[in-house]
């Protein structure tokens, strides 16, 4: 914290005068010692601020120390290492390949994430819009259906690689996993970016342009530069998520496994807790080893972004006059685009096809069994997704502010604390909700509490990271002012900061809503049979192997989603039109 | 502003609350339901033991099910028009049941298993995690089915055999495999599909029907040569199936039952029954142990074995003949091929073999697990 900025010292005296001792600027009365009596309002800021740290040690710590935990268990109550000697003998290769495929997922999603959003930010009109809306839909992450279409398309006998190139290749192997992997983590990614991008100072771009820097030059001395912390949390998010990712190497990894691809075998195969929850631990190295690499060069890349921005605008270049790179990133969008839409295109026309002796026609067969989904299972579905993505998002919002800019104690700790569910596979955390909540006092197993806390936790840390990378871009400055004007820590947080963060409360509202609505792992071992969700239909149309029914119900998903979302686009535009009036 | 975000935070507040009491009453309710099933089963549990046709005991609240897939819900709404007892029901593989079985720690949110690989009931019974269900027609079913001291029952048996697509078998001039010999054929390289056996009940059934067939040493020694035919091992048991009909891969070996029969309608692939022998494994139903409506759950078992009706709509269900050799007594089924084919399996060693056989399974697939 300290050593963000250019004078440090100064900052952090600043800091000192204003944190330190936040009576004398906290309330509206200066002359307020410490040890005097508390505001109102410090006391609500302090009572959040516990709550917060409360929920994650509750619903991330405990759970975590439940699989630690079990990972030492002999099953009979006692203490062994036998677990973790067995993991490390045997599946330091599988360690391997999860690092391998994470780190070139991680790198191809984020240029191809970086390209779309310079790409959508240069264009204007029915082009911008397209790939927005495409980018929306393909938020939407139905499990299986996605690795199902891109077997479909890519596969040894699929309907690209075979019958149009005529290309005979198999795509079950490291490089498949790779591949869809990183396209399907481009859609947040991207929208992550291009949120920074429409914030960017148009000053120094302005500037640049002043002095004569051609356009090839803004793009890569200035643009790049300033979109630095959002592309590192770009390549945190992708290289943990497929780190925890279980679901592509289960489909299309064939005969190449990862940790957690191992993980699931031994949960769904072996039934072996205490060898799974060991596995899980030694996932968490590479995991945290990636989140401290991060956090150092987001310290250092923050000086970068935290100049005063006295005009925020869109984002002026041509990306047709930045020569090779400029055509490059345009081209690596468009060959992205192209495969979104054949991917969902894929998705949806699915549903309609019928394949008789391999000739295709065309039926509503498959809509009558949809019929056979129960209105209730989708209601209780939107309102589980409502709910978790409402609170989740303020949870995040604050947790974010919390983390970034306050001085908390064991700041580092909690913030690394609360990114665990992120890193594990969602099985795993699913398991861990169990053995911490099975038993009186906690007892939660069979609740809609239990569903709600997991998919609100395990969507906590990428919904962190939006606004974190969100705030980054809140200047000190206007902070700063608002508390030198007598505004106190919770008027500064409900005037400056949450405004500020409307941007991001959008994204992570569409993100925490799409991934409620399609969450796999964890929430089968969680689920009450009387309280389905329509992601379990999907499961029983994929275990069934009715891929029809499954696009089918996948597709309907991501109607929903699209509709909650273009909803709550329209209350937060129409909000922030009225706030602007 | 301020009051927005207050409004807001009572909104969700509000919301958790509705939550909580929705599951608060959800749970007295069921407490209640569990009260009122243990009187009225103690009192119904001598008049049952009299005549195995007797009238549903008085049994309500909520009983759960895990089940292999959804199709069984007809079933389950003729257990809840005679006894008053709602079903829910969720689909869940057999791993997965264990796994949760043992991270609940003796506290099941389920009552009724129904369906799956019996490798996992056996060892549920192990780990005390299943309840014993004596009742009067147990004695009419075959021995060989059912856990010889009432842990655990089969409501049917699955068995394995290849499915062929035809178009690929063309372009790759393959010629159709008859036998479990015929696949090690060296033309089939990397156009067999099977799942891991530790992940499927059936392909774990092929494992050690074949090993106890050929005998250790010349079995571990078929598996390694079939090995390398194999493409790759799937981790859920239904994909060897679904590769085959969308063209993936030429012959996948996948239990054959109803659903599988009628892919032939819609796609070009045969089904080959091995003629060296069919291995098949029993799918389990069992009762949990400490489970909230414990009663309503064994009473279920009671009525689905006892009634032939029930056994026949079942059937009708799974698409299968084989209750029939389960319960030899039954009428109204007939079975539709002879026991004969099937391969000589002793099912206790199904339970006690597991662990060693899967972790040699792995060691054999390891030497290509690694790259690709």
């Amino acid at each position: 914290m300290n050593n963000r900025g250019h004078n440090t010292q100064e900052r952090a005296s600043l800091r000192d005068a204003l944190f330190g001792v936040p009576h004398l600027s906290g309330g509206r009365r200066p002359g307020e010692r410490k040890g005097g009596a508390l505001t109102a309002g410090s006391l609500l800021d302090k009572a959040i601020l516990l709550l917060l740290l409360g929920a994650v040690c509750l619903f991330v710590l405990w759970p975590m120390a439940c699989i630690l935990l079990r990972s030492l268990g002999d099953g009979e109550g006692g203490f062994t290492l036998a677990a973790y000697a067995q993991v490390w003998s045997r599946y330091r290769e599988n360690l391997w390949n999860s690092v391998f495929v994470g780190v070139l997922s991680a790198l191809a999603c984020t240029v191809f994430s970086t390209a779309a959003a310079i790409f959508i930010a240069t264009r204007r009109g029915w082009v911008k819009m397209a790939c927005m809306a495409l980018l929306l839909i393909t938020m939407v992450s139905p499990p299986f259906v996605s690795s199902l279409a891109y077997i479909q398309l890519y596969g040894r006998r699929g309907w690209i690689t075979y019958r149009l190139l005529g290309i005979s290749w198999d795509p079950y192997n490291c490089w498949g996993v790779i591949w869809m992997q990183s396209i399907s983590f481009v859609p947040l990614n991207t929208l992550l970016l291009i949120g920074i991008l429409s914030k960017l100072d148009t000053g120094s771009l302005q500037a640049a342009r002043d002095l004569g820097a051609r356009p090839a030059a803004i793009l890569r001395d200035v643009v790049l530069p300033l979109m630095g912390p959002g592309i590192l949390v770009s390549l945190l998010l992708s290289f943990v998520r497929s780190l925890s990712d279980y679901g592509t190497p289960v489909i299309i990894g064939g005969r190449f496994s990862t940790i957690a691809s191992e993980i699931y075998l031994q949960l769904v195969g072996y039934s072996d807790l205490e060898k799974s929850s060991a596995m899980n631990m030694f996932l968490l190295l590479p995991a945290i080893a990636a989140f401290f690499l991060y956090r150092y060069l987001m310290r250092r890349s923050d000086k970068l972004s935290e100049g005063s921005r006295s005009r925020q605008g869109r984002l002026e270049l041509s990306l047709s006059r930045c020569g090779p790179v400029g055509i490059g990133i345009a081209a690596v969008s468009i060959l992205f685009f192209l495969m979104m839409v054949l991917q969902y295109g894929c998705i949806f026309l699915a549903g309609f096809l019928k394949s008789t002796k391999g000739v295709y026609s065309f039926t509503l067969r498959n809509w009558e069994e949809l019929w056979r989904l129960d209105a209730a299972t989708m209601v209780r579905s939107v309102v589980y997704a409502l709910i978790v993505s409402l609170a989740g998002t303020l949870f995040a919002m604050l947790f974010a502010y919390y983390m970034e800019r306050r001085r908390v104690p064991g700041r580092s700790f909690f913030d690394c604390v609360a990114t665990l569910p992120y890193m594990l596979p969602g099985t795993c955390f699913g398991i861990g909700y169990i053995l911490a909540f099975n038993h009186e006092p906690l007892k939660l197993t069979g609740t809609a509490v239990i569903v709600l806390a997991n998919m609100l936790f395990k969507q906590l840390p990428t919904a962190t990271k939006i606004c974190s990378a969100s705030l980054t871009q809140v200047p000190l400055a206007l902070e700063r002012s608002a508390r030198d004007l007598g505004g106190g820590q919770l008027a500064v947080l409900r005037d400056v900061i949450l405004p500020s963060l409307r941007p991001a409360f959008l994204s992570c509202f569409v993100y925490n809503f799409s991934s409620s609505m399609t969450t796999a792992g964890a929430i089968i071992f969680l689920i009450n049979p009387g309280k389905k969700l329509a992601v379990f239909k999907l499961f029983d149309a994929v275990y069934t192997g009715d891929y029809a029914v499954a696009s089918l119900i996948a597709s309907v998903i991501i109607v929903i989603v699209l509709a909650v979302e273009g909803l709550a686009y329209l209350i937060t535009w129409k909000g922030g039109e009225r706030n602007v009036s | 502003m301020k009051k927005k975000l207050t409004a807001l935070l009572l909104v969700l507040a509000m919301a958790f609350t509705l939550v909580a009491c929705g599951t608060g009453a959800d749970n007295g309710g069921s407490n209640a339901a569990d009260n009122t099933a243990n009187n009225t089963a103690n009192n119904t549990a001598n008049n049952a033991a009299d005549d195995a046709e007797s009238e549903a005991p008085e049994l309500s609240g909520t009983m759960k099910v895990v089940a292999t897939s959804e199709s069984y819900v007809t079933l389950f709404d003729k257990f809840t028009e005679e006894t008053g007892v709602t079903v829910e029901l969720l689909s869940m593989s057999s791993g997965e049941v264990l796994s949760k079985l043992r991270a609940e720690g003796g506290t099941p949110s389920a009552d009724l298993w129904f369906g799956g690989g019996i490798d996992a009931f056996m060892s549920a019974k192990e780990d005390g995690l299943l309840e014993q269900v004596n009742f009067d027609a147990a004695a009419d079913l075959a021995a060989e089915y059912k856990d010889s001291e009432n842990y655990w029952f089969s409501k049917g048996i699955t068995i394995v055999g290849f499915l062929l697509n035809n178009t690929l078998m063309g372009e790759l001039n393959l010629t159709a495999p008859a036998s479990w010999s015929d696949l090690l054929d060296e033309s089939y390289a990397g156009e067999i599909i099977m799942s891991n056996p530790a992940v499927s009940g059936t392909n774990y059934a092929v494992v050690n029907a074949l090993l106890q067939t050929m005998g250790e040493e010349e079995g571990w020694n078929y598996f390694d040569g079939l090995n390398s035919n194999i493409a790759y091992y799937a981790k859920r048991g239904s994909d060897p199936s679904n590769k085959v009909i969308s063209d993936e891969y030429a012959i996948g070996i996948t239990y054959i039952d109803g659903t599988i029969e009628a892919l032939l309608e819609d796609y070009d692939v045969t089904i080959v029954y091995p003629e060296d022998g069919i291995p098949w494994v029993p799918e389990g139903v069992a009762v949990f142990k400490n489970a909230e409506n414990v009663d309503a759950a064994k009473y279920f078992v009671e009525w689905l074995f006892s009634n032939d009706k029930n056994l026949q709509l079942l059937a009708e269900i799974d698409q299968k003949t084989s209750v029939k050799a389960i319960k030899p007594t039954m009428e109204g089924i007939d079975l539709s091929y002879d026991t004969g084919i099937l391969m000589d399996e002793d099912l206790s060693l199904f339970g006690s073999e597991r662990d060693a056989i899967l972790a040699q399974f792995e060691t054999l697939m390891g030497d290509k697990a690694v790259d690709e």
